[in-house]
């Protein structure tokens, strides 16, 4: 058996072993499941959302529109329009009837009140006032039912007839949009970015975490002198070879483990939302060919690599656990900056900055995947950005291995830069 | 036989600021234990990190058993015990010790057997508790010192290198590590240790080099050392606190040369031609009740003193400035 695969086998076990694998590899399907069945569980338990139902409607326009909104909020003609108080207001009566309704939302009598007038009716606007007002989802629903109502009110004024009328209204139309490449129709549009981030924060997470694994290794091996122990058997770079491909395994262990998990939880959802009566959008997937996958793993594997040589030259570099900390903050920014640009990248993945940082080796394991999961990338490109991140993983490892090899030897005086130059050079 | 198990052939060790190792060269003959002595700071640890490939030197050459010192199969027979010992602190202590016979080339199964044997020797197991199943942080500092020191030896090395294995060693272990020693030496093995306590390398060593600075001041076997040194020496151990009477004894030149003064034992070197047994009577006559008085070759500590202090004395400044004192006050 190698030595290689000594160290390799002693890295993974020791880590597979340990409480916080276990935890973390339940967790986040669990965290995924609770995502994926509970909002469509809650939303199907409050269709009639209580809040928009629970205010005061001061109807100024004299049309009766304020009882038909009150009736659409709260289920139709035939719900129960208890919850919703509608006051048929003067319109010189209006000012000291909103005064009343203020105090009334103050004392928790109501949520709000909503106000309809001349304007209103002319399709013009209607106003709002409420604790929950920045509640998104409320006032959209608000809105919707207002312009429904204005729009069944003014089509019968134009000689409609009235049961037409209710019938012709009565759209809940949902755009769904959905993603077209050179591949066909590759499923919603909005699961694609939301699957694009999940991929790049997945990596991020994963890089860091595990790059981190291996600084926190590599310290305490320099300080329980384990390193010196080791390094009288086998040459230093077996062990830093070893420790980052014995890390990157335990890391590549617990994604493959959650990828299985969420492609279960997904194949499932749906027939377990029909059997509790929940009826609920089916997610479709971007449909991911085994060729992307494999680009995904690719891009963690080197990304990793990457990142793990610089965290354990500075495991081996530092004394102290606050030293460490200072001393890592340059990798973390590298790291962390690259994922401070996923909005950016999300709204314009063509765009010149996009396309840069998913050139560059430090940015290209986040970066590109985020764009591969946006928007078609030619192959070249991808197999360009793979190589310019090998690379740079190979510069990389060669200047962590000497400042690994001469740092793990040093204890004391944490090293200047000009003095890790100088291992970088005569090492 | 013929080939030593170490042959250092003037090896230099440069850093930044200084020189760690100069041009030193030395030969361990196989079977042999051998110290490399020397006070803090002198290059001891260099040297070992050296001849385990740890560090490459700048200059010169070193060989293990008559091949270079970096192949693995080199390395896989010698045994190395750093001066500061850890182990992985949350791992299992059997883990622990497989994974290190493995780094030697012990396979899995064999490692195992050997573990229980040495876990049993060293009393770590058969007791109320398994210690070997027990992980690394919950043994007491003792206990961690063994498990270290099976560490070292579970592939059965030829070469056995401590670096400084007595310091902090409480004195049950200390004499278990005496004892383990002069075991390794009776199966034929070669083992150098690196100390700077003295009583040590005078019980235990057959040859020794001192170094100091990076320089070597001698080396060769501790007889051939200490006939070297010439002089007579005579060691004497008194009952009672000494007075002024003795004193003016061991102040008198004809008689005396120099007197290591130890409070109730003293190192005497005899003055040019003078009479051991006209001493003697003068110190009995000055009253004292004289428990030891014996003719003996200089110790390795008395020889240590003279030639570190000799060799890079400062002027004006006694070998105590140097922090020899303070290398010579730990307890073996």
């Amino acid at each position: 058996m190698g030595r290689l695969w000594v160290i390799i086998v002693r890295e993974y076990t020791e880590r597979v072993r340990t409480r916080w694998f276990a935890l973390a590899t339940v967790f986040a399907p669990l965290l995924l499941a609770a995502l994926m069945f509970v909002p469509p569980w809650l939303a199907s338990r409050s269709t009639a959302s209580v809040n928009v139902s629970q205010i005061t409607i001061l109807d100024a326009s004299g049309s009766g529109l304020g009882k038909r909104i009150a009736a659409e909020l709260n289920g139709g003609i035939a719900g129960d329009t208890s919850a919703t108080r509608v006051l048929e207001v003067a319109p010189a009566g209006l000012a000291a009837a909103e005064a009343a309704a203020t105090r009334d939302v103050m004392r928790g009598g109501a949520k709000g009140y909503l106000v309809l007038d001349a304007l209103t009716l002319a399709g013009e606007r209607a106003r709002y006032a409420g604790t929950n007002a920045s509640a998104s989802a409320d006032v959209e629903e608000l809105r919707r039912a207002v312009r429904q109502e204005v729009m069944a009110v003014r089509l019968e004024r134009a000689g409609v007839d009235p049961l037409q009328t209710s019938a012709l209204i009565k759209t809940r139309l949902r755009l769904d949009a959905e993603r077209i490449t050179s591949r066909g129709r590759a499923g919603s549009g909005e699961i694609s970015i939301f699957f694009a981030i999940t991929v790049s924060l997945l990596l991020y997470f994963s890089i860091f975490f595990y790059g981190q694994n291996v600084l926190r290794g590599v310290m305490e091996e320099k300080q329980t002198r384990v390193a010196e122990v080791v390094m009288s058997s086998v040459p230093a770079s077996r062990l830093l070879d070893g420790k980052v491909l014995g890390v990157g395994a335990v890391g590549l262990t617990q994604l493959l483990l959650w990828a299985v998990a969420a492609f279960f939880l997904l194949k499932i959802r749906q027939p377990i939302l029909e059997r509790i009566g929940v009826e609920a959008t089916p997610i479709t997937l971007p449909d991911l060919s085994i060729a992307q996958g494999i680009t995904l793993l690719i891009f963690f594997v080197l990304g990793f690599v990457f990142y793990a040589a610089l965290f354990a030259a500075v495991g081996a570099i530092v004394n102290s656990e606050q030293e460490a900390q200072q001393a890592q903050i340059p990798i973390v920014l590298l790291l962390a900056g690259s994922v401070s640009f996923i909005q950016a990248i999300i709204a314009r993945p063509d765009a010149p900055l996009a396309v840069t940082l998913s050139w560059l080796p430090f940015s290209a394991p986040i970066v590109m995947p985020l764009r591969m999961s946006l928007i078609q990338i030619p192959t070249w490109e991808i197999a360009g950005a793979i190589a310019s991140l090998a690379v740079g993983c190979y510069i990389v490892v060669w200047v962590a291995a000497r400042i690994y090899r001469v740092g793990l030897l040093m204890y004391g005086k944490r090293p200047t830069i000009r003095e890790i130059a100088r291992w970088v050079r005569y090492s | 036989m013929s080939e030593p198990a170490v042959e250092i052939r003037n090896v230099t060790k440069r850093y930044a600021g200084h020189t760690a190792v100069r041009d030193l060269s030395l030969s361990v003959p196989r079977g042999a234990v051998y110290g490399l002595l020397g006070p803090n700071g002198a290059g001891k640890t260099t040297t070992i990190r050296m001849l385990l490939d740890i560090i490459a030197p700048d200059e010169g050459t070193i060989r293990v058993f008559g091949q270079p010192n970096g192949s693995q199969a080199v390395l896989d027979r010698v045994g190395y015990l750093p001066e500061e010992r850890g182990l992985y602190k949350r791992m299992v202590v059997r883990r622990v010790l497989r994974f290190v016979a493995q780094l030697k080339g012990v396979p899995g199964r064999e490692a195992d057997r050997r573990i229980d044997r040495w876990l049993e020797r060293f009393a770590l197991s058969g007791g109320e508790r398994d210690w070997g199943n027990a992980k690394v942080d919950e043994l007491s500092r003792g206990m961690q010192q063994k498990v270290q020191f099976i560490a070292t030896l579970l592939h059965e090395p030829e070469l056995v290198i401590l670096d400084e294995p007595f310091s902090g060693l409480d004195p049950i272990n200390a004499q278990a590590l005496k004892d383990t020693v002069v075991d390794l030496k009776r199966e034929g093995r070669t083992v150098i240790f690196s100390t700077h306590l003295m009583e040590n390398a005078e019980r235990l060593c057959d040859a020794v080099c001192i170094i100091s600075h990076g320089d070597k001041v001698l080396d060769g076997g501790v007889t051939d050392v200490k006939r070297e040194h010439g002089g007579s020496y005579i060691a004497l151990a008194i009952a009672n606190g000494h007075g002024t009477n003795l004193s003016a004894v061991l102040n008198d030149a004809s008689l005396v040369r120099r007197c290591d003064d130890s409070n109730r034992t003293f190192e005497i070197e005899l003055a040019d031609g003078a009479d051991p047994q006209a001493l003697l009577r003068r110190v009995l006559a000055a009253g004292t009740t004289v428990e030891r008085f014996e003719l003996v070759q200089p110790s390795l500590h008395r020889i240590f003193l003279d030639k570190v202090g000799v060799a890079s004395r400062a002027p004006g400044a006694g070998p105590w400035a140097l922090g020899v004192e303070e290398g010579m006050s730990g307890h073996g």
